[in-house]
C-alpha cells in the first residue's frame, strides 16, 4: 500500500510530460485524475500511519516529506484547478516523484517520543510542511519564467513559449506561492519557539537541549525566512519582480531542499528524533 | 440525394468580381429564398465572406442544375453570365464534401489555418437552417464539416502562430503582460504600420494609445483615428517612464531611442518590463538596449521571421490535414451512400411485417385457445424474430463501399424477396431502427 503514491505520481510524471509535448486535453485530464489518485492513495496511507501510531506521522524527517510531498500535491492540484493550468505537472509532479522515494523504501513510522505529544507540535510541523510546499510551488513556476524569459530575450521561441502562461501570470503566482509560503513559515517558527519555551525547561532530552539558533536546522531554516522576507520586501518596497524574485525563489527552495534531505538527515542534533 | 457546390473563391476570380458576386450585399436570406424557387433544389446554404461566394444544394436530380444556378448568380448580381461562368467552379457529392471541408479546416483560406472561416460557415449554415432551408443532408454535411474544422485545428498546428508582423507583436505582448487591458501605448511615428499595429492593439482594449510625431498635426490626425491622445515630441522618453508596449516606426535615420534613456528610464519603472516593437528601418531603437534586464525589444526582422517560422510551421502540417480531409470525406461519403439503400431497407422491412402479420391471422383460430400472455408471448417473439433476422442485411446493405455493389445487393433483394410491390416512402422509419449507421464522431456536433 505505501508503494501506491509513488506508483501514482510516477505514471502521472510521464503523462504530464506526454500533455506538455501533445498539449491534447484528453491526457491533460488523464494526468490529473492519476494525480489526484495519487493525492488520495496518499491520503490513505498517511490517514493508516496515523491510526498505527496515533500521532500524526510527520515527525521524523522521512515523514515529514512524505506529508510535503502530500502537500505539495494537494497545492499543485489546487493551483491546476483554479488557473486551468496544466503546464507546471511536468515540473511539479516529478519532483514530488523523486522524493517520495525516500518514505516508499524506508517505510518506518515509529511512535513518537512523549515529548512531541503536543499540538504545538502539530501546528509546528504542519505550518512548515505548508510552507515548504508553498515555496516548492513558487520554485517550479520560477524556473518556468526563467525559461520563458530567455526564450524572449533572446528571440527563439521554442516550447516554452508556445506552452507557459504569459510571464506576467507566472510571476504574480510566484508571489502568491511566497506570501503563502513566508506566513506559513512564520507561524511554524513562532509556534515552534513558544512551545520550546514551554518543553525545555522540564525535557531533560540532548535533542530539545539542542535546539537553539546554533543548531545547523534551526539555522538554516532562519536563513530561509530571512532569504523569504526579503523577498516579500523587496516585492512590495522596491517593485522587485521577474527573473530576479524568480532567481531568488530558486535560491530559497534550494536552501529548503538542503535543510530537509542533507541537514534533516546527518548534521542536525536537535531535529532528529527519528527518521 | 445529391450534392451540388456552385462558387467562386480568390482561387479562381478577382477581388473585383468577388467584390461583386458578395450575397451579403443583397441579403443571404433573400437570396436563399429565390434559390429555394428552383424546382430541383431541395436544400440549399449561401456561404458569403470576402474571399468566396458558394451556394451548396441537394437535389434529386442534377441534370442542368449547375447551368441554372449560375444563371441565378448572373441575375442575383446583376453580372453578365459571359463574365462570370469562367471564374465559377462547381464540384459534385464527394467533391463537394472534400470542398467544404476543405474550407472549414482553413486549408482553402488565402493563409492557410486562419481561424475565422469556421465561424463564417456556421454563421451561413445557421441564416440557411434558421429559415428552413436545409434538411437531413445539409445538417449533416454542415455539422460534419465543423467537426473535421475543429479536428484538423486541434489535431494539426495547421491554426498554431502568428502569421502578420502586428499580430505577432501582439502574441508576444501576450506573453509578457498576459492581459493588455491595463496597459498603456505608445507609438513614436504616425505611418502606416504605426497606424496599422494601433488598431489591433485597440482591438486588444489596452488601456490607453499615446500618439508622438516630429509633425505634430500628424500625430493629433492618427490620435484621433485611433481614439488615441498626441503627445508632444520632445516627451517620448519620459513617456517611456508610463508606458508598457513601445511601438516605433519613424523615417529617422538615426536611432531616436537610446539604450541611454531606456536605461535611466527603467531604474524608475523597477522591475515592471518594457516591451520595444521597432518597425521602423533604419531602426529607432539602439539594438544594445534589449540587452537591459526586463526590456524585451523585437525590430522587423524578428518579427518577421516569427511570420516565417509560422507560416512554414502551418504549411508542414498542410499533408497531415489533406489526409484527415480525405478520411472524412471517405466516412462522410459512406453516410450518404447508406442512404440510397434505404428505400430496399423499408421495402424488405415491410416484407417481412406482412408475412409475419398474415401468418398469424392464419394461426389465429388456434392460438385463440391459447391464454392471453400466451398469445403477446408470441406476438413479441415473431417480432423480434423478424428484427434479428434483418440486422445483418441492414448492416452489410449500408456498408456496401461503392454504387455497383449497392445496386447489386438491392437488385438481389428485390428479386429474391419480390420487393418491387412493397416500396414505401417512409424512409425515416428504417432509419431511426437501424443500428449500424456510420456515426461522426461525437466532437463534430456542436
Amino acid at each position: 500500500m505505501n508503494i501506491l503514491p509513488f506508483v501514482f505520481y510516477f505514471i502521472a510524471s510521464i503523462i504530464y510530460a506526454v500533455y506538455f509535448i501533445k498539449q491534447s486535453d484528453l491526457v491533460g485530464r488523464i494526468a490529473t485524475v492519476i494525480l489526484v489518485s495519487g493525492a488520495l492513495a496518499h491520503t490513505f496511507v498517511i490517514g493508516m500511519q496515523y491510526v498505527q501510531v496515533e500521532h500524526i506521522p510527520f515527525a521524523g524527517t522521512t515523514g515529514a516529506i512524505s506529508a510535503f510531498v502530500w502537500l505539495l500535491a494537494l497545492a499543485y492540484l489546487y493551483t491546476e484547478m483554479t488557473t486551468e493550468e496544466r503546464s507546471m505537472g511536468i515540473f511539479v509532479v516529478p519532483l514530488m516523484t523523486i522524493l517520495q522515494i525516500i518514505p516508499t523504501i524506508t517505510n518506518n513510522v515509529s511512535e513518537p517520543p512523549a515529548v512531541l505529544d503536543s499540538p504545538w507540535f502539530a501546528i509546528h510541523v504542519s505550518s512548515l510542511l505548508f510552507a515548504y510546499a508553498s515555496f516548492a510551488l513558487a520554485c517550479v513556476v520560477s524556473i518556468t519564467y526563467v525559461l520563458l524569459f530567455k526564450e524572449l530575450k533572446t528571440k527563439h521561441l521554442g516550447v516554452f513559449y508556445k506552452r507557459l502562461p504569459s510571464l506576467q501570470v507566472l510571476d504574480v503566482m510566484n508571489g502568491r506561492a511566497i506570501t503563502v509560503g513566508w506566513l506559513f513559515l512564520t507561524l511554524g517558527l513562532c509556534v515552534g519557539i513558544v512551545w520550546l519555551t514551554q518543553i525545555q525547561t522540564n525535557t531533560m532530552d540532548p535533542r530539545v537541549q539542542a535546539m537553539s539558533i546554533l543548531d545547523p536546522k534551526i539555522f538554516v531554516v532562519l536563513l530561509c525566512w530571512l532569504v523569504y522576507s526579503f523577498e516579500l520586501f523587496a516585492r512590495h518596497a522596491i517593485g522587485l519582480s521577474g527573473r530576479r524574485s524568480a532567481l531568488l525563489s530558486t535560491f530559497g527552495f534550494i536552501i529548503v531542499l538542503l535543510n530537509f534531505l542533507p541537514i534533516g538527515y546527518f548534521v542536525t542534533k536537535s531535529h532528529n528524533f527519528f527518521y | 440525394m445529391n450534392l451540388l457546390l456552385l462558387g467562386a473563391s480568390h482561387h479562381s476570380a478577382p477581388i473585383d468580381l468577388r467584390e461583386r458576386i458578395d450575397f451579403s450585399r443583397r441579403g443571404i436570406s433573400e437570396a436563399l429564398a429565390e434559390l429555394s424557387q428552383i424546382r430541383d433544389i431541395a436544400e440549399v446554404v449561401v456561404l458569403s465572406t470576402c474571399n468566396r461566394s458558394e451556394i451548396y444544394c441537394a437535389s434529386e436530380d442534377q441534370k442542368n442544375l449547375k447551368e441554372t444556378m449560375a444563371s441565378f448568380m448572373s441575375s442575383f448580381h446583376d453580372l453578365p453570365e459571359s463574365e462570370l461562368v469562367p471564374h465559377l467552379y462547381s464540384r459534385k457529392n464527394a467533391a463537394a464534401a472534400r470542398h467544404l471541408f476543405r474550407v472549414t479546416a482553413g486549408l482553402d483560406s488565402l493563409v492557410v489555418g486562419e481561424p475565422q472561416i469556421l465561424g463564417q460557415v456556421k454563421d451561413a449554415f445557421a441564416i440557411a437552417s434558421d429559415d428552413g432551408y436545409t434538411g437531413a443532408l445539409l445538417n449533416r454535411l454542415f455539422h460534419w464539416s465543423f467537426g473535421v474544422g475543429k479536428r484538423v485545428r486541434s489535431e494539426t498546428g495547421l491554426g498554431e502562430g502568428a502569421v502578420s508582423v502586428s499580430y505577432a507583436a501582439i502574441s508576444l505582448a501576450r506573453k509578457i503582460f498576459g492581459n493588455l487591458k491595463k496597459l498603456n501605448v505608445l507609438l513614436v511615428g504616425a505611418g502606416e504600420m504605426a497606424e496599422l499595429t494601433a488598431t489591433h492593439l485597440r482591438a486588444q482594449q489596452v488601456k490607453s494609445i499615446r500618439v508622438a510625431n516630429r509633425t505634430p498635426s500628424q500625430a493629433a490626425v492618427l490620435a484621433s483615428k485611433i481614439d488615441g491622445e498626441a503627445v508632444p515630441w520632445e516627451n517620448v522618453t519620459t513617456q517611456l517612464i508610463s508606458c508598457d508596449i513601445v511601438v516605433t516606426a519613424t523615417g529617422s535615420l538615426n536611432p531616436i531611442v537610446k539604450r541611454s534613456h531606456v536605461e535611466a528610464v527603467m531604474k524608475t519603472r523597477r522591475d515592471r518590463p518594457l516591451f520595444i516593437i521597432d518597425i521602423g528601418v533604419p531602426r529607432d531603437v539602439e539594438p544594445t538596449a534589449g540587452k537591459l534586464e526586463q526590456v524585451f525589444l523585437y525590430n522587423i526582422d524578428d518579427l518577421q521571421s516569427i511570420v516565417q517560422e509560422n507560416l512554414a510551421r502551418r504549411q508542414s502540417q498542410v499533408d497531415r490535414a489533406e489526409l484527415m480531409v480525405t478520411e472524412e470525406v471517405d466516412r462522410f461519403m459512406i453516410w450518404l451512400r447508406s442512404r440510397a439503400v434505404i428505400p430496399t431497407l423499408v421495402a424488405l422491412r415491410n416484407r417481412f411485417e406482412t408475412i409475419r402479420q398474415s401468418e398469424l391471422l392464419r394461426l389465429k383460430p388456434k392460438l385463440m385457445s391459447l391464454p392471453e400472455s400466451s398469445r403477446i408471448r408470441i406476438e413479441e417473439i415473431t417480432r423480434l424474430l423478424i428484427e434479428r433476422l434483418l440486422v445483418s442485411p441492414t448492416e452489410q446493405l449500408k456498408a456496401a463501399k461503392n454504387k455497383e455493389t449497392i445496386a447489386s445487393y438491392s437488385d438481389a433483394l428485390n428479386d429474391l424477396f419480390r420487393l418491387l410491390d412493397e416500396q414505401s416512402d417512409d424512409l425515416e422509419e428504417i432509419e431511426s431502427t437501424s443500428t449500424s449507421r456510420p456515426e461522426a464522431p461525437s466532437s463534430r456536433d456542436n
